[in-house]
This record gives C-alpha cells, sequence and structure tokens, in this order.
C-alpha cells in the first residue's frame, strides 16, 4: 500500500516546478514520512498551488477561450479535409458531409490552414499557460471524444478526427520553451493565414465561424509587435534614468 | 502585520540560522506547537513571505538521506526580522493584563 502511495506522490509531484518537486520529495524522505501522509501533504500543495494559478485568467483564457472552441472548430476543418481528400483520391463520398466542389488547389488550401491554425491554437496555449497546460489539453480533446462517440460510423475514419491535434502538438511544444517568435514571422503567418481564407471564402469553401480561427495568429503578431516596442523603450530610454 | 503561521516560521526559521530549510522547518514547529504543519501550508507561507522581502531561499545541497534530492534553504531577512519584532511587540502589548498572560 504505502509503494502504491510513494507512485502516486511521484506522479502527482510531477504537477510542481522542478526545484519545489525536489524540496518536497526530499523533506518527505528525509522525515520518513508515511506514503499515505505523505500522499496528502503533496496533494495538498499541488492543490493550493494550482488554486493560486486558476486566479489569474490565463488559464482560462488559454483553456476555454483558445483550447475549447478551437479544437471545435479544428476537428471539423479536420473532418473536412478528410472526406475532401476521399472524394477526389479515393471517389468515396460520405452523406453527412458535403464537400461538394472543392478540388486540389482548395485541399491544399485547407490543409495549409488546418496546420497554421492548429499550430499557432497551440502555440498560444503553450505559451500562455504552461502550468494548467493539463487542462487545455483535456478540454482539447472534449470535441474530439464527443464527436469519436456519436459520429463516429459516419466519418472515413475516426483517426481524422485526431488531425489537427498534430500539428497543435508542435505548436505547444515551441510555446512552452518561451522562444519569443519575432514581429516579422507572426506577421507573415497571420497575414498568409488570412489570405488563404479569404481564398477559401471566395470560393465559397469557408465555415463561417471558422473565421474565428484566425484570432490566434493576430494575437500572437499583436503580442510580438508589443514586445518590439517595449523592447524598443527600453533600449532608448538611459540605464539608471528614473523619475527625479 | 504578520499572521500567526507567518510569524511561527519566520521565527523557527530564524533560531534555526543557518539549518534552516522546509523539513528542519516544519519539524520544528510540530514539535513547538504539538501540531501538525502541512507542506503546503509551508511551502505556500514561505513563498508569500519571500515575496514580501521577508525571507530569502536558494535550493541548497543533495544528501543520501534525502535521496539525493536537494533543499530549499530559508533566511531571514532584515526586514523580516523588523516584521516579526513588530508582530511580538503588538501581542506582548495586547497581551498585558490579561489572566492567561499574567500566571506565567
Amino acid at each position: 500500500m504505502n509503494a502504491i502511495a510513494w507512485k502516486l506522490i511521484g506522479l502527482i509531484s510531477e504537477v510542481l516546478e522542478r526545484d519545489e518537486r525536489d524540496a518536497v520529495l526530499g523533506d518527505l524522505m528525509e522525515g520518513d514520512e508515511s506514503g499515505w501522509r505523505g500522499l496528502r501533504d503533496v496533494f495538498g500543495l499541488v492543490f493550493r498551488r494550482q488554486g493560486a494559478l486558476w486566479r489569474s485568467p490565463r488559464p482560462w483564457l488559454a483553456g476555454f477561450v483558445v483550447a475549447l472552441p478551437c479544437s471545435y472548430l479544428l476537428m471539423h476543418v479536420s473532418i473536412s479535409v478528410t472526406c475532401t481528400y476521399e472524394r477526389l483520391v479515393n471517389h468515396r463520398t460520405y452523406a453527412c458531409w458535403h464537400t461538394g466542389h472543392e478540388g486540389f488547389a482548395l485541399l491544399l488550401c485547407h490543409v495549409l490552414l488546418l496546420v497554421a491554425w492548429s499550430w499557432a491554437g497551440g502555440y498560444i496555449v503553450g505559451s500562455v499557460s504552461r502550468r494548467t497546460l493539463w487542462m487545455s489539453a483535456s478540454l482539447s480533446v472534449v470535441p474530439t471524444m464527443f464527436c469519436w462517440c456519436w459520429w463516429g460510423r459516419m466519418i472515413p475514419s475516426r483517426l481524422c478526427l485526431f488531425l489537427f491535434l498534430v500539428p497543435a502538438f508542435f505548436g505547444v511544444v515551441r510555446g512552452l520553451r518561451d522562444s519569443r517568435l519575432s514581429f516579422p514571422t507572426t506577421l507573415a503567418l497571420a497575414a498568409t493565414i488570412t489570405v488563404l481564407m479569404i481564398s477559401a471564402w471566395s470560393n465559397q469553401a469557408l465555415w463561417v465561424l471558422n473565421w474565428a480561427l484566425v484570432l490566434p495568429a493576430w494575437y500572437l503578431a499583436a503580442a510580438a509587435w508589443r514586445s518590439r516596442r517595449e523592447a524598443g523603450l527600453r533600449s532608448v530610454s538611459p540605464a539608471g534614468a528614473g523619475p527625479i | 502585520m504578520l499572521g500567526e503561521f507567518e510569524y511561527l516560521l519566520i521565527t523557527v526559521a530564524a533560531g534555526l540560522g543557518e539549518n534552516a530549510y522546509g523539513a528542519a522547518i516544519r519539524e520544528e514547529i510540530e514539535a513547538t506547537t504539538e501540531r501538525r504543519c502541512s507542506l503546503g501550508a509551508l511551502y505556500t507561507t514561505i513563498d508569500r513571505l519571500e515575496k514580501k522581502g521577508l525571507l530569502k531561499t536558494w535550493m541548497g545541497e543533495a544528501t543520501p538521506q534525502r535521496g539525493g534530492r536537494a533543499k530549499r534553504m530559508v533566511r531571514v531577512t532584515s526586514q523580516g526580522t523588523r516584521a516579526a519584532k513588530e508582530f511580538y511587540e503588538v501581542i506582548a502589548r495586547v497581551s498585558r493584563g490579561a489572566s492567561w498572560a499574567e500566571a506565567r
């Protein structure tokens, strides 16, 4: 039983930051605590830490404004892309998903958009709230699991539901690294996405709600512009100059 | 003004001096107050006090009895000493004339 408690302690303490995890696990080992008391202690600490994090708007933004709605829309795009591919390449059509007029050019446009939208959304989720990533990740899988259960037989393959998760995963990893993107890069990304979306929209191949997916890319561009401006202001003001 | 647990923590850490770190502080608090001290309360209070500038913490050395894991060392700052002194004086002033204080 004690061994199970220690395994759970190891697992739960992964949520803590590395230094704190080291200190806490070392304290428990040194104090010769029973596994269950230690588990209660670590659980209490994790609960307090997570509680403190959720007082900030960032985890709410990452989870409920970005991860959940974007994953719902991106899941639809993933199915749409798969159905179009099936129709164009394997000449199979799916009654529940009308992909009437898109050709290879529009399919390519949709694939590029799917990758760019998912990557940008993943980047924001990873960079805005890294310590509550477990919640954002869980929320992003909710629409997929719902669809898996209810529409699983009506779509080409259940795996197609997860297409958007691949670029989103790489976006999250990049966001977690805390590597700032430059303003020209983010601007190029946002502009490319917008041009592709206008192109798809003018061909009547874009759901009106998908316009919301352009927001993460423009948010990245705005954030990069703001940090460049702040860095510029810091370099202009002389060191040590403050109010008199 | 400090809270009761914050005062306890600063006083114990000051008493332990160079040997003040999580497990030692916890053990001392539990021995003195005869009450359980949770790790959650301990570490969140240490963080809060550090943010207020009353404590300074850093990662210390790792020992075999800790499974090779580092200690989080704690030192009371001069601001922390002042805050604890102020708390003690307030308690001493407010306790003057109280039956339990005179009984000692």
